[in-house]
């Protein structure tokens, strides 16, 4: 960034332009909307950091831009409470709703558990065994009182289920080990630690096929009513469980004590009970052993699971999701391979746009915007003034008032 | 570029509306606009191989390669340019 007298007038322009924004805005921040002037003062801040990090501003401002984008970073993680899900939705459809929704729901859910919810929790399930996914929903619902976090909850379950809910466990309890105190960002550490999770498949099917071996959640919810604890040993089958233990006992000892510990003890609680409705879902998923014990129930627990992931699916990631569901039997498993597979194929398509854009940046990183007066053509030749515009050349940004253009075709 | 990024980590994160958002790129526009018209004052002289050319929704896109571009105080050399510009007559309405 040699500072060429142009780049020079560049960057003087470009503070005039945002303090000019900022000004002309201000009224809109500060009267409708209402998020006040410290919001302005962190997009402010945020803004010119980033136009001093590109380079292309140099300078004096640096006084409000670097201290101010701190600042932001606490604010934006109190409303990502509130918002998550929306976030999630727009940029990363499939695989955050899926890791998300986990670390939210447990916490609702949990906070009602303490002690006479499980019980209905258990109980649900059982009820629910006629309807797993349903049930474990309106029950989530029912005693988290966030809808919305509940069903996006079950939601996670559904897609989950497709690589099996025991693998949901393992990530969850991480998660919530961490989020409690970290719950915004959580979200993404747990996203990776989840795809982590559910490349564990060997636990997952165990755990299942234990399941199936009884058969009917009718089975299984006694287990949950004789303690939370089992699906949780299940679930932590090799490693995870004994952490769960753990953090059960100290939870117990400290119940109203610590809110972390209660947190820890809620989620232990919650995934029980997603567990329970994972059962179900992993059930439908699994149906090969089932189908040749029972056909019908496995039928039906797809279908339930199908319309719950549906449920979950109209609101963002519908490619995942319905893989998912449809092929429930064997196709389950695979799913759940590709969705372990599908973030890092993500990745790679992410990677060979990147390096598309990457090539083009280099062949286009070069880039003229501006407006036309005239664009004239004469057989091959053309002809363009251009005005008002911003030349991004060789790393250097050069404005310019007025430009014309002769080329050959 | 920098303005989009921090409108949408913002919005994203639930601290800016997306309308209001909206209304500080259109201010953007505006005063870069201005900021163009008034502090501006060069003059520069593109000449190329056109390779694309493209006009679309009042928007030309020109690619050019072998592009030079000269201004008062220097030239540049360019393998391969885009220029994109809208309508002004549109913009000033």
């Amino acid at each position: 960034m040699a500072a060429t007298a142009t780049t020079t007038t560049t960057s003087a322009v470009y503070i005039q332009v945002i303090e000019d924004v900022i000004n002309k805005v201000r009224e809109e921040f500060v009267n409708n909307a209402g998020p006040g002037e410290d919001v302005l003062k962190e997009l402010q801040g945020t803004w010119e950091a980033k136009m001093i990090q590109a380079g292309v501003v140099i300078g004096p401002i640096e006084r409000s831009g670097a201290p101010k984008p701190t600042p932001g970073g606490p604010i934006t993680p109190v409303h990502d409470l509130n918002v998550p899900y929306e976030g999630t939705e727009e940029y990363e459809t499939p695989t955050a709703e899926m890791l998300f929704p986990p670390t939210p729901l447990q916490t609702p859910i949990q906070t009602p558990l303490p002690g006479t919810v499980d019980s209905s929790m258990y109980n649900i399930p059982t009820g629910s065994s006629d309807y797993p996914t349903p049930g474990s929903d309106t029950g989530g619902g029912g005693g988290g009182g966030g809808s919305g976090g509940s069903g996006s909850g079950t939601n996670n379950n559904d897609p989950k289920t497709g690589k099996p809910s025991q693998f949901m466990q393992p990530p969850s309890p991480w998660m919530s080990q961490r989020p409690p105190l970290d719950v915004n960002v959580a979200y993404v550490e747990g996203r990776d630690e989840a795809d982590r999770g559910t490349s564990h498949q060997p636990l997952t099917q165990d755990f299942f096929m234990m399941s199936s071996g009884k058969r009917k959640r009718e089975d299984l919810p006694p287990q949950y009513h004789a303690g939370g604890f089992i699906p949780q040993q299940d679930g932590a089958g090799d490693a995870t469980s004994e952490v769960f233990e753990i953090e059960v006992s100290g939870g117990s000892t400290s119940l109203g004590g610590h809110g972390i510990v209660t947190s820890a003890k809620k989620e232990m609680l919650a995934h029980p009970a997603r567990s329970c409705s994972k059962i179900p879902q992993l059930d439908g998923p699994i149906p090969d052993p089932y189908e040749d014990d029972v056909i019908s129930t496995p039928n039906i627990y797809n279908y339930q699971g199908v319309f719950s992931e549906d449920y979950n699916i109209a609101n963002t990631p519908a490619p995942n999701d319905v893989p998912a569901g449809t092929p429930a039997v064997v196709a389950q498993n695979d799913v759940g391979e590709d969705d372990d597979d599908e973030p890092p194929l993500n990745e790679n398509d992410d990677d060979d746009f990147d390096d598309g854009d990457q090539v083009e940046d280099q062949n286009t990183q070069h880039l003229v915007l501006a407006q036309f007066d005239k664009v004239t053509r004469t057989k091959s030749r053309w002809k363009c003034t251009l005005k008002d515009g911003i030349m991004h050349i060789n790393n250097k940004d050069i404005l310019f008032n007025k430009a014309t253009g002769e080329f050959d075709f | 570029m920098c303005l989009t990024e921090t409108l949408d980590e913002m919005v994203n994160s639930g601290t800016l509306s997306p309308e209001l958002a909206i209304q500080v790129l259109v201010q953007f526009d505006k005063s870069m606009t201005e900021a163009l018209e008034s502090q501006v004052k060069s003059k520069v002289t593109i000449k190329g191989h056109l390779h694309t050319y493209r006009f679309c929704d009042n928007v030309w896109t020109f690619i050019l390669q072998g592009a030079t571009f000269k201004s008062d105080d220097n030239s540049e050399n360019v393998g391969r340019v885009k220029i994109v510009a809208c309508d002004s007559k549109l913009l000033s309405q």
